[in-house]
């Protein structure tokens, strides 16, 4: 009976690992990330993530989306993706986007002794907060190839794809 | 009853099962288990098919908004707040308040095997649910504006199958299943019938979320505390009673008086509980025939076999492998163990009860050891001790030694003065070629047990007719409170008369008998238990909050 016991709850326990997916470019949880800030028109989502980074924790709830990014290098948490239908940009500067319907942010914090920057992404009834909290002395560099990975998907363009390939719906 | 007696009525009994017919007891798998593990299997189907198809996750949803269309299209504003309400309550407060009081409450009241399967139920529930939300990715009602609080995906509803999980498992861990248990049962499908309808209300589940989810949590509990934690020999009581002792009543009374019947041959008119404050091991009965004649039985089940393998491990952790601490491989061997000590003890020369046979209840997991009744004998904590009884008392552990044998757990509760006889009774421990160390203990408990009703300085005297000043010496020498059944040791610290240090300043000195053994088994199977224990409980912090208790 013990050993037994211990199976299933190591069992168990092993399997309840990243409950929810990431919002992915191509699948995922993007439905339900777009259904945590309903009143976004812009949802985000990740393509491949670059080498050394790996997802830790995905929330997504009524309240939004967070989404927690461990790198072999920059260290535990080291990136944190926030999607909700505000954020205080505070002493962030407008810099070119590269998507048109979002406007984009950054703020860099520091650099010694170890980087923490924030980027925002604003669009219509959202924002998207990427904040990076690196580990001493790992490269401020890691966070190019993290915003890379960061795209968008437009509401309408998923609302099309759910009339067309399931119910007559709307998120 | 004599031998005789028995083996002429087992003649009119039958000699054999015959092949295929089902034992007295069968191990049966509850009904409405069954039912539940069919529903969830169903689900699982269910969930194959739309994880395979869109087809029926299509049809499904349609259905699912036809049917909570009318509810979120009509939302009341009086009773928008208190929907609400349930739904933040039952997402985030009632799971980790029901889970916690079972949990704390299995474990203040022994019932360790239930508090651990409660965690793993709720630790299964978390799993089934996260594998299936995030093969169907089903996301939250398409087309209803969601105001109650939700996590993740869908299909099956996390939060209404943690708590019905958390509702049922305490029901089997807390409720004594009869009457109370139909009642928990019904408000818990009160309780999820609300917080289900508030989860449609405030649009953050669809109605095949909630049945799955409550399936789950149902399905999932019930099926594993029906498999290893029976009601029929892990019953849950409260009151005082020892939780190893069984009902002897319904199913498996009716199952006693026919395996008596069939395997001795004794038509039994009434099976009654005796003596359950002195057993903790087995459940003891009375059993009267028609004829009006009195039988002893002990009745031994999984759990008993369980509760030794626990209790031999501690030994082991604590002590190291003082006594034969070897564990039972099944209910059988532990009940042919204690017949044939009574057989053997008896061939020593040692009065204790004539052995009537083993009866089967269930192959493997309950059988009776039926005895002779020890009519009009009392434990010799109710009885007058004389000399004469001193002197049988310290005769019996004599012979004991001579055989070559320990009875290993002599207390007031297992020496019985019947008339002006003294018989030792519960030979379930006993062993043959003991240790010296176990021997020299069996004679200073016998020697307590008899100071208990008379003087120390009589006991010695006396036993000094019979063994050697060094012998005596010896024995308490190798003496302290752990070697000392828990029944003596608590007499003897209410006696107040300091009986050991009494014994020890009476015979010569000699320096304690260290009981600590140390070896490589025991210190590999220490840093084993450790491990283990120090991992499951690593899981369970790091799990508190998926499985639902944070």
């Amino acid at each position: 009976m013990g050993a037994a016991s211990a199976v299933l709850l190591v069992a168990a326990a092993c399997s309840v690992e990243l409950a929810t997916p990431p919002p992915g470019c191509a699948g995922g949880s993007g439905l339900i990330a777009a259904q945590s800030v309903p009143t976004a028109e812009q949802i985000p989502c990740f393509e491949d993530l670059p080498e050394g980074w790996s997802f830790a924790t995905v929330n997504v709830n009524q309240n939004g989306t967070v989404v927690r990014l461990d790198s072999d290098r920059a260290g535990t948490t080291a990136a944190t993706l926030r999607f909700e239908e505000n954020c205080d940009l505070g002493a962030a500067v407008a810099v070119p986007s590269n998507v048109d319907e979002v406007e984009r942010f950054d703020f860099i914090e520091r650099l010694e002794p170890s980087f923490r920057a924030q980027t925002y992404y604003v669009f219509d009834g959202g924002c998207v907060t990427l904040e990076f909290d690196f580990d001493r002395g790992a490269s401020a560099t890691e966070s190019v190839a993290l915003d890379d990975i960061v795209a968008f998907v437009s509401r309408q363009d998923l609302n099309e794809s759910i009339r067309e390939s399931f119910i007559d719906e709307e998120l | 009853m004599s031998e005789t007696l028995v083996a002429d009525r087992s003649r009119h009994g039958r000699l054999r099962r015959p092949s295929g017919e089902p034992p007295p007891l069968p191990r049966q798998f509850n009904k409405v288990a069954i039912a539940w593990l069919a529903a969830f299997v169903g689900w699982a189907i269910v969930w194959a098919w739309v994880f395979l198809s869109d087809d029926p996750a299509i049809w499904i949803t349609e259905r699912d908004l036809e049917l909570m269309g009318p509810i979120v299209d009509n939302r009341a504003g009086w009773l928008t707040p208190s929907m609400k309400a349930i739904n933040e309550i039952g997402t985030h407060w009632a799971t980790p308040i029901v889970g916690w009081l079972a949990l704390v409450g299995a474990l203040l009241s022994k019932h360790v095997r239930h508090a651990v399967l409660l965690i793993v139920s709720l630790a299964i529930i978390a799993g089934v649910v996260t594998i299936v939300t995030t093969q169907i990715d089903r996301p939250r009602p398409l087309g209803v504006t969601q105001i109650g609080d939700w996590e993740g995906f869908a299909q099956p509803s996390r939060p209404v199958a943690l708590l019905t999980g958390a509702l049922v498992a305490a029901g089997l861990t807390l409720v004594p299943s009869v009457p109370w248990r139909r009642y928990w049962y019904r408000a818990t499908t009160v309780l999820i019938a609300v917080f289900g309808f508030a989860q449609l209300y405030t649009g953050v589940d669809h109605p095949t979320d909630v049945f799955a989810g409550a399936t789950v949590g149902v399905a999932v509990p019930l099926v594993l505390y029906r498999v290893l934690a029976p009601e029929m020999v892990f019953p849950i009581t409260y009151g005082g009673g020892s939780t190893a002792h069984l009902d002897v009543t319904g199913p498996r009374g009716d199952a006693i008086r026919r395996a008596m019947a069939d395997q001795l041959g004794v038509q039994v008119a009434d099976v009654t509980p005796v003596g359950l404050e002195g057993s903790a091991g087995s459940t003891p009965l009375r059993i009267v025939d028609v004829a009006g004649e009195v039988l002893f039985a002990k009745l031994y089940a999984s759990s008993h076999l369980r509760s030794d393998r626990s209790y031999k491990l501690g030994r082991t952790l604590l002590y190291g492998r003082l006594e034969d601490e070897q564990r039972y491989s099944s209910v059988r061997r532990l009940i042919q163990h204690e017949d044939y000590m009574l057989y053997v003890l008896r061939a020593a020369g040692i009065d204790c009860q004539e052995p009537c046979g083993i009866v089967e209840i269930t192959p493997d997991r309950e059988y009776l050891l039926v005895t002779e009744f020890l009519e009009g004998a009392v434990e010799i904590s109710e009885a007058e001790v004389t000399e004469e009884i001193i002197d049988e008392g310290l005769e019996l552990v004599r012979k004991l030694w001579r055989a070559g044998l320990a009875h290993r757990d002599i207390k007031p509760a297992n020496v019985m003065v019947q008339g002006d006889r003294l018989r030792i009774i519960d030979v379930a421990f006993a062993q043959v070629r003991p240790s010296p160390w176990r021997q020299a203990v069996d004679l200073a408990n016998m020697m307590l047990v008899l100071a208990l009703r008379s003087s120390p300085e009589l006991v010695y005297e006396r036993a000094l007719r019979l063994f050697t000043a060094d012998d005596i010496a010896e024995a308490f020498a190798a003496s302290r409170g752990v070697t000392l059944p828990s029944q003596l040791r608590s007499d003897v610290r209410h006696d107040g008369r300091q009986l050991l240090e009494r014994f020890r300043e009476l015979s010569p000195e000699r320096a304690p008998v260290a009981i600590q053994r140390w070896s490589l088994r025991r210190i590999g199977l220490t840093v084993w238990v450790g491990l283990i224990v120090a991992f499951l409980i690593a899981i369970f912090v790091d799990n508190l909050s998926d499985i639902g208790l944070l």
